[in-house]
């Protein structure tokens, strides 16, 4: 299916249903731009590049999942809705599709700051229907107005992006210079850095960063796989606790 | 349901229970809260309203009088921001709190409103650092090398398993919510077996990010250095005495910048593309 209006239109769609955080945890995780390579992967026929570019793409965004207060410091959805398809429609390098991408994550932010001023109304709408008992409109305002006004910010930016996008990425990719193009190899390889320096303070214990040295350098001087240092990993903090408890003396 | 409904069960059940909330009742809540914990988000109350909204179904029912059914929902218009799923340890035992009040307990609406504030707190500290900062990212990170080969289950299988495990857990905790009521809450939250759990995801977690930092986070250099007439490699020198050096290093001085600095996710940005492209004009990098 290469109708790029069709493909705009459901990327639109998309964004705007995943935005909408419809599903407190299955909207966080449909929003993530490894998911939405399945979903351009599906769109567009092509799910090998899709998933590539979208798994290549999640590495920037990894710790962005995780900020405590609902702010957003950076739109993963947005970045994926558009560098994806994109990406995937104009046979872009995974790497130049991230370096297109990260632009539209800061826009994200505008986005959703736009979302929550708007989501303000409904609140207030909401205290008038509280002081009829209305719960009904209660109701309106908690899911149904949020996910119209949420349209109607949403939707156009991603239809119109990806439905001039791709014809001019194409035109725009044949005069990238080899050294542009070089740096953007350089960016897609240190931008994963910023997503686990960001899950690191996160995580925020200090004390515990040995942790991290480990899990580093068990990949880089024994080759083991992610699953592989899945296992030792829980075994490790398995034993550590059985430890840790016997030290206090809690153990039963 | 109409008023005679109402008033039929109530004959029914003895006098002192005049008002019950069924395992029904308690899951229409939990449905919507866990559908809208974050779609009607604002800046100025953040999740009050989806709380407000999720409790309906239940304060229908208990306050049958038009004016204490007001009272209740502008109760639960509050500011009100957690993390939605141990957060259903909150709205477990509130909707206890007013089946109590609806029975003409003693539990002032003060009551309600500080075991809200007093718990958001802490739930969204132990929401974060498990479900947000530890879980996800490994449930992505694991399934991640499957994506990189292109198949679609990279997304599929997290898709599936993160909202589902979730889900269920805060069902789980919904109702244990109900049941135990708020003292049995701030015991569990003191016992030592929270503390733990917490360490083991975020030992785990930085684990993880270790191992997927060394596969992912790629920098070399070409650099070719000339010493007495024989060249040799920059990056060669750089591995045989420590390999990775150079990621782990990326890793580090945004790590420590936002420690020093907070989250500047522009400025970082910004550096590296201006980094990125020096380092590809000189061919440093």
């Amino acid at each position: 299916m290469n109708n790029i209006l069709l493909v705009a239109i459901l990327m639109g769609i998309y964004y705007w249903f995943c935005r909408l955080r419809c599903g407190y945890t299955f909207s966080s995780m449909l929003l993530q731009p490894v998911v939405i390579g399945v979903f351009v992967g599906l769109l567009t026929g092509h799910m090998k590049e899709a998933m590539i570019i979208g798994g290549e793409l999640q590495l920037v965004y990894l710790g962005v999942t995780s900020t405590p207060g609902g702010n957003v410091p950076n739109d993963p959805a947005l970045a994926g809705c558009i560098a994806v398809p994109i990406g995937v429609l104009s046979g872009m390098s995974p790497q130049v599709a991230i370096a297109l991408a990260v632009p539209f994550g800061l826009i994200g932010v505008f986005v959703d700051q736009l979302r929550r001023t708007t989501n303000t109304f409904w609140v207030h709408r909401a205290d008038k229907y509280a002081e009829q008992g209305n719960t009904r409109g209660i109701f309106i305002c908690a899911y149904i107005l949020p996910a119209i006004a949420g349209f109607i910010i949403r939707f156009p930016i991603v239809f119109i992006i990806n439905y001039f996008g791709v014809g001019l990425a194409k035109q725009i990719l044949v005069m990238i210079p080899t050294w542009l193009l070089h740096s953007f190899e350089i960016m897609g390889g240190i931008l994963p850095a910023l997503g686990f320096a960001i899950t690191l303070t996160v995580i925020g214990k200090k004390e515990l960063i040995p942790f991290f040295i480990i899990g580093f350098f068990i990949v880089k001087y024994a080759n083991i796989s992610i699953m592989g240092v899945a296992i030792f990993a829980v075994c490790i903090v398995a034993l550590l606790t059985v430890f840790m408890s016997n030290k206090k003396g809690v153990v039963s | 349901m109409s008023a005679e409904n109402k008033n039929l069960e109530a004959k029914d059940t003895n006098n002192t229970q005049k008002y019950t909330l069924t395992k029904k009742d308690i899951n229409k809540c939990f449905n919507r809260l866990y559908i809208g914990a974050e779609m009607s988000n604002s800046y100025e109350r953040l999740q009050a309203l989806v709380f407000c909204a999720s409790m309906c179904p239940a304060l229908e029912k208990l306050y049958t009088k038009k004016d204490e059914l007001v009272k209740a929902l502008k109760r639960h218009l509050q500011f009100y921001n957690t993390d939605s799923i141990p957060g259903g340890l909150i709205l477990g035992i509130v909707l206890g709190m007013e089946q109590q009040k609806a029975n003409g307990e003693n539990v002032p609406s003060d009551a309600i409103t500080s075991l809200k504030t007093g718990l958001m707190g802490p739930i969204a500290a132990i929401g974060d650092s498990i479900i947000w900062a530890a879980y996800m990212p490994i449930l992505i990170a694991l399934f991640l090398p499957l994506a990189k080969q292109g198949s679609p289950l990279g997304g599929i299988l997290p898709l599936i398993i993160y909202p589902v495990t979730t889900y269920i857990l805060m069902y789980y905790l919904t109702h244990r919510g109900f049941r135990l009521g708020r003292d049995a809450i701030t015991q569990l939250m003191k016992n030592g077996k929270m503390q733990s759990v917490i360490f083991a995801a975020d030992t785990v977690g930085l684990m993880m990010m270790g191992a997927l930092s060394a596969n992912y986070v790629t920098i070399s250099s070409p650099l070719k250095i000339n010493v007495s007439g024989s060249e040799f490699a920059l990056q060669k020198l750089l591995d045989s005495i420590v390999p990775g050096i150079l990621p782990l290093a990326a890793v580090f001085a945004i790590y420590l910048y936002m420690i020093k600095k907070g989250q500047n996710f522009n400025k970082i940005l910004l550096a590296v593309v201006v980094i990125s492209l020096i380092g590809s004009v000189t061919g440093i990098l």
